[in-house]
């Protein structure tokens, strides 16, 4: 019996309007396809990443009016009439959103699995709050799992975008040196 | 015919001239001095932009037209032989296309372990697979398990395997079979090595010893293993997320698991982190093939995270014995081990590096596998390194204290390597090592500091080509056919190419991640960088004379003077000609220069074959909660010649954090009664996350290491060795007690505490003995 209630959900399909990225699509899935599963299978946004399917990972994270929020747990049906912003809406035109910058350049992005959702996070963060200090920043990024970058970059580029969108042109991220070589932008001694 | 030349190899202050063989057509090494425009300096990866923006396509982003899924099926039993399976319900089922049994593909009746495949289903939906799943009708023959290295090694445990496997077989020194020297040979070898070594250290001054034990560590990538695979008029076209492009086609051509492809194509130019476990197409990699092929269409099999958490590959745990004899002067004397851990239902690979690193004397060492039911181990970033590591460095500290010596100056004493030497110091300066804290469990939150070493071995080694082609209207690219996990290979073989030609980085593009273009390594060993780059250079080198020869044919120059800098034809030693790159390509005749060129098969003599790193931690302990914060790690890295300290940095910063998660939190959970994982999963399996992130200092060391036309060495690995070593070094200086097993949770963190304070009221308690 099981089997068959499972079935026919699948057939019982239904047309949804849904606002991704500031354009409406009318959007036809099963009922019971998780927001996640839509973006990528019917709309072919596949920028959002599956990780754990459990909301454990952050991985999945896009905005549902601004807020963040775990796709793999949010039913597509119940996102009509919402505004969803997933990393494919991130550029501001032809150009990269300055935490899109910030990532690129400073290497924030390593297998680059993570990122989708944690640039989302960070987004929502920045939006809310357009100076938070580390602590707010370390908070926002809680939810959201890096396997491989150790968080530095991450935390460096959201600095560098803030400091960018606040129109501060000055603030410069750490960055890397070879022990010994002069820091970039620093005169070599003269002895 | 090698060839002979002058080099400088060394760092710092240390340089020295060496005349070394170089294979005949290889270009020199770059020299301290070299005017360098790309190599060395920061550069964003090649890939960022489309990482950043969700174009980044992996395997699980895959969508050949028709595609549908697949799924597995798992056994839930602690341990048990399949005894039939039945597959009527389930095919007759909608949307189902393909049932396959795990016992017929693999001709493996047995399900060791709960999380071994049984069946895969593929159906055009999820839920229509998963439904399929569920119908499946299995029955068992279920037998008693053991999950633990400790229920294994008991006296009439349970048998784990089949037929006439033990639980516990020693694995190093490995037992000889019918060659020269027969087993009670080796038997005698070793109880006369035993007997030497235990009057060696009887002999020192002093005799320090513990018992360490380190946790299974599952890799946990965010992207799960898989693959989708589609058969195209006979030929295999696969796109894994898979660390060796090359070995999963080699695997899935052989007659392992029965693919067979005569022709096979894989696909991976993004793959969501690896960390080791990815080398093979695994059953799941098989099944996804099988599942493609019966099923006449696409099949997407990506595991989901239960699978991936229990099947899909961990570090072996380890049990480890030292005592160690050290003489006041501080040079250990000699050192005996005995080691156990498991790598699930086999064997082999458990083994801990606890003798590596420092000069211990005589050593009397023996490894066992332990067999139990569990998921089995897969090489994982710095295979048996960590575990070894964490227990020689207590070991260490142990000893330093014993004697009454620094714990650095006494690493010192039994340490030669070159590199290392300079880094204990850049480690203690910016640890501030020196500095005043209140340690010993001196108040109700102490901090201490921590110091440990690592060393790897990844020149590199032959078995990669690059194909460099630049074409008549002056565009460039690199070919190489393995795969970037998120190391950086791809944009550093591009900064090679752009330096050999005199370009910049957006100039040259790089391909990657497939086994149709020539032939690379796997990103494994930390060789990755030093097997595919020498190869790139090499063949952007020739491609460049080619070019030269070419401009000076049609100028009448000598080409010999020629070479290609800040995108123009320059005289050596003289300057610009003026003649742009793209003006040089013009006066081809053909169309493009092709070179494909492999990389030499020998690393040539250098400064060090190894590379070496230390590190020391600093962290503060909360006595009243048990709860550990790392608040900063100092990484010094030896990678031989830094390339790009981006990508470098990114790596070392990697394995650190990994390193503290190791230290502090992650640890597979097995319940002992029913026989399973319980944390296959985010939640209860904690990995380091932001709010845990200790700040990181690291310090590149700039090696001229001579032993490649690049001279870099890998990083991958070498950075997570000596972290958990470094933090429960630290951790012990803080409370004042040792610890004696990871991870060191706040819980082990109290037992610690109150032992301590019970021994303190017991002054007759022997020194030196495991509280």
């Amino acid at each position: 019996m099981e089997q068959q209630d499972h079935s026919a959900m699948e057939h019982q399909q239904v047309f949804k309007k849904l606002s991704v990225n500031g354009e409406p699509h009318s959007v036809g899935f099963s009922v019971h396809h998780s927001l996640l599963e839509v973006l990528r299978e019917q709309m072919q946004l596949t920028g959002t990443k599956h990780g754990c399917e459990l909301g454990e990972c952050g991985t999945c994270t896009v905005l549902i009016d601004g807020q963040p929020v775990l796709s793999c747990l949010e039913l597509a049906v119940e996102c009509e009439g919402r505004e969803i912003t997933t990393v494919e809406g991130m550029m501001i035109g032809n150009d990269l959103h300055p935490l899109q910058e910030a990532f690129a350049d400073l290497g924030a992005a390593q297998c680059g699995y993570c990122t989708p959702g944690i640039l989302m996070t960070a987004k929502a963060l920045l939006e809310e709050n357009p100076a938070p200090t580390r602590d707010e920043v370390v908070s926002a990024l809680a939810g959201n799992l890096c396997r491989c970058t150790g968080y530095h970059k991450i935390l460096e580029g959201i600095d560098w975008a803030a400091a960018k969108m606040r129109g501060d042109e000055d603030f410069r991220p750490p960055r890397e040196a070879i022990y010994g070589d002069p820091l970039p932008g620093e005169e070599p001694s003269d002895a | 015919m090698p060839k002979e030349i002058q080099i400088k190899v060394g760092f710092g202050d240390q340089f020295r001239d060496l005349t070394v063989r170089i294979q005949d057509d290889d270009v020199k090494p770059w020299q301290p001095g070299d005017r360098l425009n790309l190599i060395g300096q920061s550069t964003p990866r090649v890939d960022a932009v489309a990482k950043v923006t969700g174009t980044a396509n992996y395997s699980y982003d895959q969508k050949p037209k028709g595609m549908i899924y697949g799924k597995i099926l798992r056994s839930p039993h602690g341990n048990a032989d399949i005894v039939s399976i039945d597959i009527d319900k389930a095919k007759k089922l909608p949307g189902v296309r393909a049932i396959l049994t795990a016992p017929e593909i693999f001709e493996d009746e047995s399900a060791r372990y709960a999380g071994a495949e049984v069946a895969a289903v593929a159906a055009d939906t999820e839920m229509q697979a998963e439904a399929a799943l569920r119908a499946i009708e299995v029955e068992y023959d279920i037998k008693p398990h053991c999950v633990t290295v400790e229920d294994a090694r008991k006296e009439g445990a349970p048998q784990v395997g089949r037929g006439e496997q033990v639980n516990v077989a020693r694995i190093s020194p490995r037992q000889r079979r019918g060659r020269r020297g027969s087993n009670s040979d080796m038997d005698e070898r070793l109880a006369r090595q035993e007997a030497a070594v235990g009057k060696v250290i009887q002999d020192s001054d002093v005799v320090v010893e513990g018992e360490f034990s380190t946790q299974v560590q599952t890799h946990a990538p965010l992207e799960t293993h898989g693959s989708v695979c589609s058969w195209e008029d006979g030929r295999l076209i696969c796109w894994a997320s898979s660390q060796a492009t090359f070995g999963f086609r080699n695997e899935l051509t052989s007659n392992w698991g029965g693919v067979r492809a005569k022709s096979c194509q894989i696909l991976s130019e993004y793959v969501g982190g690896g960390f080791g476990s990815k080398f093979s197409a695994g059953r799941e990699g098989v099944l996804g093939a099988l599942l493609a092929k019966e099923a006449g269409v696409p099949v997407h099999l990506m595991l989901d995270r239960s699978g991936e958490q229990l099947s899909a590959g961990n570090r072996p745990d380890s049990l480890q014995q030292m005592k160690m004899g050290v003489n006041k002067d501080g040079v250990i004397q000699g050192t005996r081990i005995r080691s156990w851990g498991t790598p699930g239902t086999g064997t082999g690979g458990a083994g801990a590096h606890n003798d590596g690193i420092y000069n211990i004397g005589e050593v009397d060492k023996i490894e066992y596998g332990v067999r139990t039911n569990t998921g089995g181990a897969k090489a994982h970033r710095a295979p048996g390194w960590p575990q070894g590591a964490f227990a020689l460095e207590q070991m260490m500290d142990m000893a330093a204290d014993e004697i009454g010596m620094d714990r650095v100056e006494f690493r010192k004493k039994n340490d030669e390597h070159p590199i290392r030497k300079v880094e204990y110091d850049i480690a203690k300066d910016r640890i501030k090592w020196n500095r005043s804290l209140t340690r010993n469990g001196g108040a109700e939150i102490c901090q201490g500091l921590g110091i440990a070493s690592n060393l790897w071995f990844s020149a590199g080694g032959g078995g990669a080509s690059a194909l460099v082609r630049i074409t008549k209207d002056g565009q460039v690219e690199v070919r190489n056919g393995a795969q970037d996990i998120g190391t950086g290979t791809r944009t550093v073989m591009g900064m090679v190419v752009a330096e050999e030609l005199g370009l910049e980085m957006n100039q040259v593009a790089t391909r990657i991640g497939n086994t149709d273009d020539p032939q690379g390594p796997a990103s494994g060993g930390s060789t990755t960088i030093g097997t595919v780059t020498p190869a790139a250079r090499l063949a952007a080198f020739h491609a460049k004379k080619e070019l030269m020869e070419i401009v000076a044919d049609r100028k009448g120059w000598d080409a010999s003077e020629l070479d290609l800098k800040d995108q123009e034809v320059w005289r050596i030693g003289e300057g610009s000609t003026g003649m742009t790159f793209e003006s040089a390509c013009a006066l081809m005749d053909d169309d493009a220069i092709e070179v494909l060129k492999g990389r030499p098969r020998r690393n040539y003599e250098g400064f060090s074959d190894t590379n070496a790193g230390v590190q020391a931690a600093h962290v503060e302990v909360n006595q009243a909660t048990g709860a550990v914060k790392v608040l900063k790690v100092v990484a010094v890295a030896d990678a031989g010649k830094i390339l790009n300290p981006l990508t470098s940095e990114s790596q070392v910063r990697g394995g650190v954090i990994q390193g503290v998660s190791f230290a502090l939190f992650e640890r597979r959970i097995m319940d002992r009664q029913k026989g399973r994982m319980l944390n296959d999963d985010f939640e209860n399996y904690k990995m380091l996350g932001s709010m845990d992130c200790p700040e990181i200092d690291v310090v590149l060391l700039d090696v001229y290491n001579g032993k490649s036309n690049t001279q870099v060495m890998g990083l991958g690995e070498p950075p997570i060795v000596a972290t958990a070593a470094a933090v429960a070094n630290a951790v012990s200086d803080a409370l004042g007690v040792r610890m004696y097993d990871l991870p060191i949770t706040p819980k082990k963190v109290l037992e610690a505490i109150a032992k301590r304070d019970a021994a303190k009221e017991v002054p007759a308690q022997k020194k030196g003995e495991r509280l």
